[in-house]
């Protein structure tokens, strides 16, 4: 027989939890698609809400000049809220490489 | 003297920031390295003036070393090009890099190997950095023709054009126009290097094909190396959280190659030797695998060290494996002496050595008698050690001081442990069993994604961060 050492033993146990732990969330997330929610990271963990984001927040990101934050916020006043993040390009301010730099961090909801 | 080989490196690093603070003149100390050197020749037998004399040539050698990695060759592409120059030039070469994509545009690494300015031409060597928005699809090794104008990176952003700077790179090219570019037959550049490539593109696709996309880009940086996909704000809030370091490959992603090569030797009933140095050879796949960044450097170092004094039944000692990591790698590049990731991966390695077994003295097995208390206690001292060697460095250099580090360490690094072990599976079960891949990736998911929202409810707690 193979003689392996404890510390073997530990990754071939090892392999065998991540095998079933794979197996009982697949089953999971068929039988309740609602448990999706444990597995999968949502899109809020990695991203920002640009309706739900507060001057502050955003100041805080220090990515943005504070001009364009005002503008950006007042945008969302006037307008009740963004529908898509394309609506961005029609702040003053906001250009192409500006917009793909917000487009990666923002989100709509 | 027990250690000598720590006490050179620490030398070597003096001359190189003695060299950094001050240029001297390359003959000057030329002259005083071959005075010491026959000084050492006369003093050879009394051991503390040879001691004496060996520091100072070791400083010299870092002077020296500095001064010669900032000398370019005669036939180097920056002494052809003026310092304001907007004249068309042709260049044909290679592409040296993998293409990295930012926001809309690409950047990549070209070595011209001839260089044509209107019915001249000449041979050159160096780096030029280009930054593209058109081109894409270019693998490392893709013999170019390149047309269009030279310039030098912008001196304002001072940070940015020292960082280039440190990598050899001295003049930028803009495509704008997919007419700028000729593709030529061929493939250059080194083919081991092209083969790691492959590989990773190979391990990448296997994780982007059974994961989700913010996994997939937490998984590809954590075991890859790729962190060009990492969100920003997952990036931002590890960063206030004192995690990022997780995201980086590093000595237990090496250790774990190691472990894991030798497991399926020893299952294929391969000797211990032949074993030893298969597992060599994979490490240093690996470290290409991952682009050759500092920590990975340093630890495929410390690892190969430790696997040799297997082979030639020696007992490993950590300084001295440290230290020869850092003189490498300095020997190769000393500007890398002033690089951040140089600098946190040796500090946070030394703080450990070094602090760790002195805080366990210091407040003695308090908790020897329950396992899990015993563990929290020992990964608590760890990461309060690391802080310590790195708070410094980090402070200066990114205005953040994290409170919260200690306590996101204890719980974020056994978990991102696990994420790399499961990472790790995926890959090899791609490799090996593609069945499996898709069974392997929930765990794996459902791990980055705890992780994710652990990282952010520690970066909202009040005082865990102050930046300034």
């Amino acid at each position: 027989m193979l003689d392996f050492t404890p510390e073997e033993k530990k990754i071939i146990l090892f392999l065998l939890y991540l095998g079933f732990c794979g197996l009982i969330l697949s089953n999971l997330i068929k039988a309740w698609p609602q448990t999706k929610k444990l597995v999968y990271p949502g899109v809020e963990l990695a991203k920002v809400n640009l309706n739900k984001i507060g001057l502050e927040e955003i100041k805080r990101l220090s990515l943005i000049p504070p001009k364009i934050t005002r503008q950006i916020i007042e945008y969302r006043k006037v307008h009740q809220r963004f529908t898509s993040l394309e609506e961005l390009k029609n702040i003053k301010g906001i250009g192409p490489k500006r917009y793909e730099k917000l487009r990666s961090i923002f989100f709509i909801e | 003297m027990k250690r000598p080989l720590v006490l050179f490196t620490v030398f070597y690093c003096s001359g190189i920031l003695l060299g950094n603070l001050k240029r001297f003149n390359f003959w000057v100390i030329i002259g005083l390295a071959l005075t010491i050197l026959c000084c050492i020749n006369i003093f050879l037998k009394k051991n503390r003036i040879f001691l004496i004399l060996t520091s100072v040539l070791t400083i010299v050698a870092g002077i020296l070393s500095l001064e010669n990695y900032r000398r370019v060759p005669s036939s180097h592409i920056n002494n052809f090009i003026g310092y304001k120059s907007n004249s068309l030039y042709c260049l044909k070469g290679f592409v040296d890099s993998d293409i990295e994509t930012k926001n809309n545009y690409s950047e990549f690494i070209f070595r011209p190997e001839e260089m044509r300015l209107e019915k001249l031409g000449w041979g050159c060597c160096g780096k030029v950095l280009i930054r593209t928005d058109c081109l894409k699809d270019l693998n490392y090794g893709e013999n170019l023709m390149l047309i269009g104008k030279l310039s030098r990176p912008n001196a304002n952003v001072s940070g940015y054009k020292n960082y280039l700077m440190r990598q050899g790179i001295y003049l930028t090219m803009q495509i704008k126009d997919l007419r700028q570019v000729i593709r030529l037959t061929g493939k250059s550049g080194n083919p081991f290097l092209r083969f790691s490539r492959w590989l990773r593109n190979k391990s990448e696709a296997v994780i982007s094909s059974n994961l989700e996309d913010i996994p997939a880009s937490i998984l590809s940086a954590m075991i890859l190396g790729q962190r060009r996909n990492i969100p920003w704000l997952v990036n931002d809030s590890m960063v206030k959280t004192g995690t990022v370091h997780i995201l980086v490959v590093s000595g237990f992603n090496v250790g774990i190659v190691a472990f894991i090569s030798n497991l399926l030797l020893k299952i294929l009933r391969i000797p211990r030797r032949p074993r030893l140095i298969f597992t060599i050879i994979c490490l240093l796949i690996y470290c290409f695998v991952t682009g050759a960044s500092n920590p990975v450097i340093r630890a495929t170092i410390m690892g190969v060290i430790f696997l040799c004094s297997y082979f030639f039944k020696r007992e490993p000692d950590i300084y001295i494996s440290l230290s020869l990591a850092a003189l490498i790698i300095l020997i190769v590049n000393p500007q890398q002496l002033f690089d951040i990731g140089f600098q946190l991966s040796f500090a946070s390695v030394l703080a450990i050595v070094f602090v760790y077994p002195r805080l366990k003295n210091l407040f003695g097995g308090i908790f020897s008698k329950i396992k899990i208390l015993q563990f929290i206690y020992d990964s608590s001292l760890v990461s309060f050690s690391a802080w310590l060697g790195t708070s410094g460095i980090i402070m200066l250099n990114f205005r953040i001081l994290s409170p919260i580090t200690v306590l996101a360490n204890i719980l974020i690094v056994p978990l991102a442990t696990l994420i790399t072990l499961a990472g790790f599976t995926l890959v090899l079960s791609g490799a090996f069993c593609p069945f499996l891949t898709n069974l392997f990736s929930f765990p794996a998911s459902m791990l980055i994604n705890l992780l994710l929202v652990l990282n952010t409810k520690l970066a909202k707690l009040p005082f865990a961060y102050f930046s300034f």
